[in-house]
Protein backbone atom coordinates (compact mmCIF):
# COMPACT_ATOMS: atom_id res chain seq x y z
CA UNK A 1 0.00 0.00 0.00
CA UNK A 2 1.50 2.79 -1.19
CA UNK A 3 1.35 6.68 1.05
CA UNK A 4 -2.22 7.90 -0.54
CA UNK A 5 -2.27 11.08 -1.53
CA UNK A 6 -5.37 13.86 -1.81
CA UNK A 7 -7.19 14.83 -4.54
CA UNK A 8 -8.60 18.07 -3.71
CA UNK A 9 -11.00 17.96 -6.63
CA UNK A 10 -12.62 15.38 -5.27
CA UNK A 11 -13.11 16.71 -1.33
CA UNK A 12 -16.64 16.89 -0.11
CA UNK A 13 -17.54 18.97 2.85
CA UNK A 14 -17.61 15.44 5.09
CA UNK A 15 -14.13 15.00 3.36
CA UNK A 16 -12.97 18.47 4.36
CA UNK A 17 -13.94 18.51 7.68
CA UNK A 18 -12.53 15.08 8.83
CA UNK A 19 -9.53 16.69 7.01
CA UNK A 20 -9.52 19.09 9.11
CA UNK A 21 -10.28 17.37 12.47
CA UNK A 22 -6.53 15.14 11.59
CA UNK A 23 -4.95 18.74 10.55
CA UNK A 24 -5.79 19.73 14.40
CA UNK A 25 -5.19 16.59 15.66
CA UNK A 26 -1.65 16.34 14.13
CA UNK A 27 -0.84 20.10 15.37
CA UNK A 28 -1.85 18.65 19.06
CA UNK A 29 0.50 15.90 19.00
CA UNK A 30 2.93 17.90 17.69
CA UNK A 31 2.58 20.39 20.53
CA UNK A 32 2.29 17.65 23.12
CA UNK A 33 5.45 16.40 22.17
CA UNK A 34 7.46 19.70 22.47
CA UNK A 35 5.89 19.97 25.76
CA UNK A 36 7.41 16.66 26.66
CA UNK A 37 10.70 17.41 25.36
CA UNK A 38 10.57 20.82 27.29
CA UNK A 39 9.68 18.90 30.61
CA UNK A 40 12.86 16.55 29.80
CA UNK A 41 15.15 19.58 29.23
CA UNK A 42 13.76 21.16 32.56
CA UNK A 43 12.67 24.30 30.66
CA UNK A 44 9.55 24.38 32.18
CA UNK A 45 7.97 28.10 30.91
CA UNK A 46 8.32 26.72 27.62
CA UNK A 47 6.76 23.37 28.06
CA UNK A 48 3.51 25.41 29.86
CA UNK A 49 3.41 27.23 26.73
CA UNK A 50 3.32 23.94 24.67
CA UNK A 51 0.82 22.98 26.72
CA UNK A 52 -1.54 25.37 26.25
CA UNK A 53 -1.25 25.23 22.43
CA UNK A 54 -2.46 21.43 23.45
CA UNK A 55 -5.28 22.62 24.72
CA UNK A 56 -6.64 25.15 22.04
CA UNK A 57 -5.47 22.95 19.27
CA UNK A 58 -7.84 20.45 21.18
CA UNK A 59 -10.36 22.17 21.49
CA UNK A 60 -10.37 23.26 17.75
CA UNK A 61 -10.41 19.40 17.37
CA UNK A 62 -13.44 19.10 19.47
CA UNK A 63 -15.38 22.09 17.87
CA UNK A 64 -15.00 20.60 14.45
CA UNK A 65 -15.42 16.82 15.40
CA UNK A 66 -18.59 17.98 16.74
CA UNK A 67 -19.95 19.74 13.87
CA UNK A 68 -18.86 16.99 11.55
CA UNK A 69 -20.77 14.55 13.94
CA UNK A 70 -23.71 17.16 13.81
CA UNK A 71 -23.44 17.26 10.08
CA UNK A 72 -22.89 13.40 8.88
CA UNK A 73 -23.45 11.50 12.12
CA UNK A 74 -21.30 7.89 11.68
CA UNK A 75 -20.50 7.90 8.17
CA UNK A 76 -17.80 6.64 7.42
CA UNK A 77 -14.56 8.58 7.35
CA UNK A 78 -12.70 8.71 4.15
CA UNK A 79 -9.17 10.60 4.62
CA UNK A 80 -6.57 9.40 6.83
CA UNK A 81 -3.41 10.44 8.68
CA UNK A 82 -1.63 9.33 5.74
CA UNK A 83 -2.75 11.68 3.54
CA UNK A 84 -1.48 14.64 5.05
CA UNK A 85 1.85 15.61 6.40
CA UNK A 86 2.74 18.93 9.07
CA UNK A 87 0.00 20.38 8.01
CA UNK A 88 0.26 22.86 11.14
CA UNK A 89 2.31 21.16 13.24
CA UNK A 90 5.24 23.27 14.70
CA UNK A 91 8.35 22.33 13.40
CA UNK A 92 10.75 20.06 15.32
CA UNK A 93 14.15 22.10 14.33
CA UNK A 94 12.41 24.97 15.30
CA UNK A 95 12.67 24.15 19.37
CA UNK A 96 15.95 24.59 21.25
CA UNK A 97 16.29 22.86 24.82
CA UNK A 98 16.94 26.91 26.14
CA UNK A 99 14.11 28.40 24.16
CA UNK A 100 12.45 31.35 25.44
CA UNK A 101 8.40 31.75 25.86
CA UNK A 102 9.25 34.56 23.08
CA UNK A 103 10.65 32.26 20.94
CA UNK A 104 7.77 29.35 21.58
CA UNK A 105 5.24 31.53 20.47
CA UNK A 106 7.88 32.46 17.50
CA UNK A 107 7.16 28.50 16.68
CA UNK A 108 3.40 28.51 17.12
CA UNK A 109 3.25 31.33 15.04
CA UNK A 110 5.02 29.40 12.63
CA UNK A 111 3.13 26.81 12.49
CA UNK A 112 -0.04 28.96 11.92
CA UNK A 113 1.65 30.36 9.06
CA UNK A 114 1.76 27.55 7.78
CA UNK A 115 -1.19 26.07 8.15
CA UNK A 116 -2.52 29.32 6.24
CA UNK A 117 -0.80 28.65 3.88
CA UNK A 118 -1.79 25.35 3.32
CA UNK A 119 -5.15 26.45 3.01
CA UNK A 120 -4.35 29.42 0.59
CA UNK A 121 -2.66 26.95 -1.61
CA UNK A 122 -4.95 24.02 -1.82
CA UNK A 123 -8.30 26.17 -1.84
CA UNK A 124 -8.11 26.63 -5.73
CA UNK A 125 -8.24 23.41 -6.16
CA UNK A 126 -11.14 22.23 -4.41
CA UNK A 127 -14.16 22.17 -6.29
CA UNK A 128 -17.00 21.04 -4.10
CA UNK A 129 -18.79 24.94 -3.16
CA UNK A 130 -19.37 23.91 0.78
CA UNK A 131 -16.32 22.26 0.81
CA UNK A 132 -14.54 25.62 -0.73
CA UNK A 133 -16.55 27.50 2.08
CA UNK A 134 -15.41 25.54 4.78
CA UNK A 135 -11.43 25.64 3.29
CA UNK A 136 -11.91 29.48 3.15
CA UNK A 137 -13.69 29.76 6.91
CA UNK A 138 -10.52 27.83 7.83
CA UNK A 139 -8.27 29.83 5.92
CA UNK A 140 -9.56 32.67 7.73
CA UNK A 141 -9.51 31.47 11.41
CA UNK A 142 -5.66 30.70 10.28
CA UNK A 143 -5.01 34.03 9.68
CA UNK A 144 -6.76 35.34 12.82
CA UNK A 145 -4.57 33.14 15.06
CA UNK A 146 -1.61 34.73 13.54
CA UNK A 147 -2.76 37.81 14.67
CA UNK A 148 -4.04 36.76 17.82
CA UNK A 149 -0.11 34.89 18.85
CA UNK A 150 1.08 38.24 16.97
CA UNK A 151 -1.06 40.45 19.81
CA UNK A 152 0.45 37.97 22.85
CA UNK A 153 4.19 38.34 21.26
CA UNK A 154 3.65 42.06 21.32
CA UNK A 155 2.59 41.59 24.99
CA UNK A 156 5.50 39.94 25.93
CA UNK A 157 8.63 42.04 27.53
CA UNK A 158 11.56 42.17 24.99
CA UNK A 159 14.20 39.46 25.04
CA UNK A 160 17.09 39.62 27.79
CA UNK A 161 20.24 40.52 26.38
CA UNK A 162 21.42 36.56 26.65
CA UNK A 163 20.87 34.20 23.78
CA UNK A 164 20.34 30.45 23.85
CA UNK A 165 24.27 30.37 22.67
CA UNK A 166 25.25 31.38 26.18
CA UNK A 167 23.55 28.40 27.25
CA UNK A 168 24.99 26.11 24.94
CA UNK A 169 26.48 22.78 26.17
CA UNK A 170 29.68 23.70 24.66
CA UNK A 171 32.31 21.08 24.41
CA UNK A 172 34.45 20.50 27.08
CA UNK A 173 36.36 17.85 26.42
CA UNK A 174 39.88 19.73 25.54
CA UNK B 1 -3.67 11.50 -7.50
CA UNK B 2 -6.18 9.51 -6.24
CA UNK B 3 -9.61 10.02 -4.76
CA UNK B 4 -9.73 9.33 -0.47
CA UNK B 5 -12.51 6.67 -1.23
CA UNK B 6 -9.64 4.14 -3.17
CA UNK B 7 -7.86 3.93 0.24
CA UNK B 8 -8.85 1.47 2.94
CA UNK B 9 -8.14 2.25 6.84
CA UNK B 10 -4.26 1.34 7.07
CA UNK B 11 -3.99 -1.63 9.64
CA UNK B 12 -1.90 0.55 11.69
CA UNK B 13 -1.54 4.32 11.53
CA UNK B 14 2.34 6.11 12.04
CA UNK B 15 0.75 6.69 15.74
CA UNK B 16 0.23 3.09 16.53
CA UNK B 17 4.10 2.39 16.07
CA UNK B 18 4.69 5.17 18.45
CA UNK B 19 6.33 4.14 21.94
CA UNK B 20 5.47 5.42 25.35
CA UNK B 21 9.08 5.98 25.90
CA UNK B 22 9.63 9.68 25.21
CA UNK B 23 12.76 10.91 23.43
CA UNK B 24 15.60 12.51 25.02
CA UNK B 25 17.29 14.00 22.25
CA UNK B 26 17.80 17.32 22.19
CA UNK B 27 14.97 19.54 21.12
CA UNK B 28 15.79 20.16 17.28
CA UNK B 29 17.40 17.40 16.61
CA UNK B 30 16.58 15.88 12.76
CA UNK B 31 15.99 12.02 14.44
CA UNK B 32 12.69 13.42 15.75
CA UNK B 33 11.74 13.93 11.85
CA UNK B 34 13.36 10.66 11.01
CA UNK B 35 11.76 8.85 13.43
CA UNK B 36 7.95 9.73 12.12
CA UNK B 37 8.88 9.45 8.76
CA UNK B 38 10.00 5.82 9.68
CA UNK B 39 6.24 5.44 11.55
CA UNK B 40 4.94 6.52 8.78
CA UNK B 41 6.74 4.00 6.80
CA UNK B 42 5.34 1.34 8.75
CA UNK B 43 2.08 2.49 8.61
CA UNK B 44 2.21 2.22 4.90
CA UNK B 45 4.04 -1.29 4.68
CA UNK B 46 0.92 -2.51 6.50
CA UNK B 47 2.58 -5.54 9.08
CA UNK B 48 1.86 -4.98 12.47
CA UNK B 49 4.24 -4.30 15.23
CA UNK B 50 4.96 -7.60 16.12
CA UNK B 51 6.03 -8.79 12.58
CA UNK B 52 9.08 -6.26 12.93
CA UNK B 53 12.38 -5.92 14.26
CA UNK B 54 14.27 -2.37 14.92
CA UNK B 55 17.47 -3.28 15.77
CA UNK B 56 20.46 -0.52 16.28
CA UNK B 57 24.01 -0.02 17.35
CA UNK B 58 25.03 2.64 19.86
CA UNK B 59 24.64 6.30 19.40
CA UNK B 60 21.67 8.86 19.74
CA UNK B 61 20.08 7.69 16.83
CA UNK B 62 20.29 4.24 18.14
CA UNK B 63 18.04 4.96 20.71
CA UNK B 64 15.13 4.47 17.63
CA UNK B 65 14.16 0.81 18.44
CA UNK B 66 12.84 2.27 21.90
CA UNK B 67 10.77 4.81 20.38
CA UNK B 68 9.31 2.40 18.23
CA UNK B 69 6.25 -0.38 19.17
CA UNK B 70 8.08 -3.29 17.72
CA UNK B 71 10.79 -6.22 18.89
CA UNK B 72 13.85 -3.69 19.66
CA UNK B 73 17.30 -4.50 20.16
CA UNK B 74 19.36 -1.64 21.11
CA UNK B 75 22.68 -3.68 20.77
CA UNK B 76 26.30 -3.21 20.70
CA UNK B 77 28.20 -0.26 18.95
CA UNK B 78 28.52 -1.19 15.29
CA UNK B 79 27.43 -4.70 15.72
CA UNK B 80 23.30 -3.74 14.63
CA UNK B 81 23.89 -5.45 11.07
CA UNK B 82 25.43 -8.72 12.43
CA UNK B 83 22.74 -8.90 14.97
CA UNK B 84 20.30 -8.16 12.38
CA UNK B 85 21.22 -10.51 10.20
CA UNK B 86 21.33 -13.09 12.52
CA UNK B 87 17.52 -12.50 13.75
CA UNK B 88 16.14 -12.32 9.99
CA UNK B 89 18.26 -15.86 9.39
CA UNK B 90 16.33 -16.97 12.32
CA UNK B 91 13.22 -15.90 11.63
CA UNK B 92 12.40 -14.48 7.80
CA UNK B 93 9.29 -13.69 8.13
CA UNK B 94 10.32 -10.73 10.40
CA UNK B 95 10.47 -7.63 9.05
CA UNK B 96 13.88 -6.23 9.69
CA UNK B 97 15.11 -2.81 10.25
CA UNK B 98 18.70 -1.64 10.96
CA UNK B 99 19.49 1.89 11.98
CA UNK B 100 22.25 3.59 13.72
CA UNK B 101 24.39 6.59 13.24
CA UNK B 102 27.64 7.52 10.58
CA UNK B 103 30.18 6.81 13.42
CA UNK B 104 28.31 3.52 14.16
CA UNK B 105 27.99 2.70 10.85
CA UNK B 106 30.98 3.81 8.67
CA UNK B 107 33.56 3.56 11.69
CA UNK B 108 33.28 0.87 14.37
CA UNK B 109 31.07 -0.88 11.99
CA UNK B 110 32.12 -0.04 9.30
CA UNK B 111 33.90 -3.44 8.47
CA UNK B 112 30.42 -5.38 8.55
CA UNK B 113 28.56 -2.77 6.04
CA UNK B 114 30.18 -4.61 2.66
CA UNK B 115 29.30 -8.40 4.17
CA UNK B 116 25.93 -7.28 4.75
CA UNK B 117 25.98 -5.80 1.53
CA UNK B 118 27.14 -9.07 0.10
CA UNK B 119 25.52 -11.52 1.97
CA UNK B 120 21.86 -9.71 0.77
CA UNK B 121 19.76 -10.69 3.53
CA UNK B 122 16.28 -8.39 2.98
CA UNK B 123 17.16 -6.13 5.81
CA UNK B 124 16.80 -2.36 5.35
CA UNK B 125 19.76 0.20 6.92
CA UNK B 126 19.05 3.81 8.04
CA UNK B 127 21.64 5.45 9.05
CA UNK B 128 21.41 8.65 10.66
CA UNK B 129 24.33 10.67 8.91
CA UNK B 130 24.90 13.73 11.36
CA UNK B 131 28.56 14.16 10.65
CA UNK B 132 29.89 14.22 14.06
CA UNK B 133 29.81 11.93 17.13
CA UNK B 134 27.08 14.06 19.40
CA UNK B 135 26.36 11.22 22.09
CA UNK B 136 29.44 12.07 23.45
CA UNK B 137 29.98 15.75 23.03
CA UNK B 138 30.96 16.54 19.43
CA UNK B 139 34.03 14.73 18.37
CA UNK B 140 35.22 13.58 14.56
CA UNK B 141 33.40 11.09 12.73
CA UNK B 142 33.64 9.08 9.66
CA UNK B 143 31.77 11.71 7.70
CA UNK B 144 32.83 14.67 9.51
CA UNK B 145 34.43 17.25 6.84
CA UNK B 146 37.49 18.17 5.58
CA UNK B 147 38.60 21.00 8.00
CA UNK B 148 36.21 20.64 10.41
CA UNK B 149 37.08 21.94 14.11
CA UNK B 150 35.90 19.78 16.95
CA UNK B 151 37.39 18.82 20.13
CA UNK B 152 39.51 16.08 18.73
CA UNK B 153 40.21 18.79 15.42
CA UNK B 154 41.52 21.64 17.23
CA UNK B 155 43.12 22.76 13.91
CA UNK B 156 40.15 21.26 11.73
CA UNK B 157 40.15 17.91 10.62
CA UNK B 158 43.32 16.72 8.26
CA UNK B 159 41.31 13.81 6.88
CA UNK B 160 38.84 12.76 3.91
CA UNK B 161 34.98 11.92 5.03
CA UNK B 162 33.73 8.03 4.25
CA UNK B 163 31.15 8.90 1.45
CA UNK B 164 28.47 6.62 2.26
CA UNK B 165 26.86 6.01 -0.77
CA UNK B 166 29.91 5.71 -2.65
CA UNK B 167 30.87 2.95 -0.06
CA UNK B 168 27.32 1.11 -0.42
CA UNK B 169 27.30 1.41 -4.74
CA UNK B 170 30.61 0.26 -4.80
CA UNK B 171 29.84 -2.89 -2.56
CA UNK B 172 27.02 -3.55 -4.73
CA UNK B 173 23.96 -2.61 -2.57
CA UNK B 174 20.50 -3.30 -5.12
CA UNK B 175 19.37 -0.08 -2.87
CA UNK B 176 20.45 3.36 -2.28
CA UNK B 177 19.08 6.71 -1.42
CA UNK B 178 19.00 9.64 0.70
CA UNK B 179 17.31 11.78 2.55
CA UNK B 180 16.62 14.37 5.53
CA UNK B 181 13.86 15.50 7.60
CA UNK B 182 13.64 18.68 6.10
CA UNK B 183 11.01 16.76 3.65
CA UNK B 184 9.48 14.36 6.19
CA UNK B 185 6.89 13.39 3.34
CA UNK B 186 9.69 12.18 0.92
CA UNK B 187 11.78 10.37 3.34
CA UNK B 188 8.88 8.22 4.36
CA UNK B 189 8.20 7.44 1.44
CA UNK B 190 12.28 6.33 0.56
CA UNK B 191 12.34 4.59 4.00
CA UNK B 192 8.45 2.71 2.62
CA UNK B 193 10.57 2.06 -1.22
CA UNK B 194 13.54 0.81 0.87
CA UNK B 195 11.34 -1.59 3.15
CA UNK B 196 9.75 -3.25 0.19
CA UNK B 197 12.85 -3.35 -1.81
CA UNK B 198 13.43 -7.54 -1.21
CA UNK B 199 17.25 -7.73 -0.22
CA UNK B 200 19.37 -5.28 1.48
CA UNK B 201 18.18 -1.39 1.17
CA UNK B 202 20.32 1.16 2.28
CA UNK B 203 19.12 4.91 3.45
CA UNK B 204 21.57 7.67 4.52
CA UNK B 205 19.53 10.64 6.06
CA UNK B 206 21.56 13.88 6.72
CA UNK B 207 19.93 14.19 10.45
CA UNK B 208 21.69 17.28 11.40
CA UNK B 209 23.52 17.86 15.07
CA UNK B 210 21.61 20.72 16.67
CA UNK B 211 24.07 20.83 19.22
CA UNK B 212 27.15 19.69 17.87
CA UNK B 213 26.12 20.17 13.88
CA UNK B 214 27.46 22.89 11.72
CA UNK B 215 25.43 25.73 11.43
CA UNK B 216 24.99 25.59 7.75
CA UNK B 217 24.12 22.02 8.00
CA UNK B 218 20.66 22.18 9.86
CA UNK B 219 17.20 21.35 8.88
CA UNK B 220 16.66 25.06 7.96
CA UNK B 221 19.59 24.74 5.60
CA UNK B 222 18.40 21.90 3.85
CA UNK B 223 15.42 22.69 2.92
CA UNK B 224 16.77 25.08 1.15
CA UNK B 225 19.29 23.15 -0.79
CA UNK B 226 18.03 20.03 -1.11
CA UNK B 227 17.71 18.63 -4.79
CA UNK B 228 15.24 15.75 -5.38
CA UNK B 229 16.52 13.37 -7.90
CA UNK B 230 13.15 13.08 -8.98
CA UNK B 231 12.98 16.19 -10.96
CA UNK B 232 16.65 15.87 -12.29
CA UNK B 233 15.93 13.24 -15.04
CA UNK B 234 18.36 10.94 -12.88
CA UNK B 235 18.10 7.25 -14.54
CA UNK B 236 17.57 5.10 -10.83
CA UNK B 237 18.64 1.94 -12.66
CA UNK B 238 22.10 2.88 -14.03
CA UNK B 239 24.65 2.38 -11.09
CA UNK B 240 26.93 4.20 -13.02
CA UNK B 241 24.94 7.38 -13.09
CA UNK B 242 23.83 6.97 -9.35
CA UNK B 243 27.50 6.59 -8.14
CA UNK B 244 28.47 9.98 -9.97
CA UNK B 245 25.51 11.94 -8.65
CA UNK B 246 27.24 10.34 -5.36
CA UNK B 247 30.75 11.51 -5.42
CA UNK B 248 28.95 15.02 -4.68
CA UNK B 249 28.36 13.66 -1.06
CA UNK B 250 29.15 17.06 0.79
CA UNK B 251 28.60 19.44 -1.77
CA UNK B 252 25.04 18.72 -2.90
CA UNK B 253 22.48 17.46 -1.00
CA UNK B 254 20.28 14.87 -3.64
CA UNK B 255 17.27 13.11 -1.72
CA UNK B 256 15.75 10.21 -3.41
CA UNK B 257 16.67 7.21 -4.65
CA UNK B 258 20.34 6.97 -5.78
CA UNK B 259 19.37 3.22 -7.16
CA UNK B 260 17.81 0.49 -7.30
CA UNK B 261 18.45 -2.68 -8.86
CA UNK B 262 15.52 -2.94 -11.84
CA UNK B 263 15.89 -7.08 -11.28
CA UNK B 264 16.72 -7.97 -7.64
CA UNK B 265 18.44 -11.50 -7.03
CA UNK B 266 17.04 -13.59 -4.54
CA UNK B 267 18.16 -12.75 -0.93
CA UNK B 268 20.01 -14.89 0.69
CA UNK B 269 17.28 -15.38 3.20
CA UNK B 270 14.64 -16.06 0.71
CA UNK B 271 17.21 -18.95 -0.44
CA UNK B 272 17.55 -20.11 3.15
CA UNK B 273 13.80 -20.43 3.49
CA UNK B 274 14.15 -22.53 -0.18
CA UNK B 275 16.85 -25.08 1.35
CA UNK B 276 14.90 -25.18 4.29
CA UNK B 277 11.41 -25.96 2.56
CA UNK B 278 13.22 -27.95 0.16
CA UNK B 279 14.96 -30.24 3.59
CA UNK B 280 11.32 -30.57 5.30
CA UNK B 281 11.07 -34.02 6.63
CA UNK B 282 14.30 -35.10 5.48
CA UNK B 283 16.77 -33.78 8.11
CA UNK B 284 17.85 -35.62 11.24
CA UNK B 285 16.44 -35.63 14.48
CA UNK B 286 17.82 -33.06 16.94
CA UNK B 287 19.14 -36.19 19.31
CA UNK B 288 20.62 -38.00 16.36
CA UNK B 289 22.92 -34.62 15.32
CA UNK B 290 24.25 -34.57 18.69
CA UNK B 291 25.19 -38.19 18.24
CA UNK B 292 26.63 -37.42 15.49
CA UNK B 293 28.65 -34.70 16.87
CA UNK B 294 30.08 -36.29 20.23
CA UNK B 295 30.93 -39.64 18.20
CA UNK B 296 33.41 -37.44 16.65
Amino acid sequence: MAIPTLDFGELSLRDALDLAVLIEEESKERYEELANQMLIHRNLEAERFFWKMVQIELTHERKLSFRRKRLFHHEPVRVTRAMLFDVEAPEYDQVRATMSVREALGVALSAEKKAYAFFETTLPAVKDPQARELFTELRNEELEHCGMVEAELARLPPEPMMTTDDFADEPVAH
Amino acid sequence: MSTPSEHPLPVCQAKDFKSDLKPIWCPGCGDFGVVQAIYRALAAIGRPPHEIAFVSGIGCSSRIPGYTTAYGFNSVHGRALPIAQGIKLANPDLLVLVAGGDGDGFSIGGGHVPHAIRRNLDLTYIVMDNQIYGLTKGQLSPTSPRGLKTVTSEYGSFENPVNPLLYVLAYGAGFVAQGTPADMASLSQVIEEAIRYPGFSFVNVQSPCVTFGEPEQQVKQHRAMMKPLATMGHDRTNRLAAMGLAQEYGRSLHTGVFYADPAPPTPLDGLVRGRQAELAGKGLPRERILEMFLQK
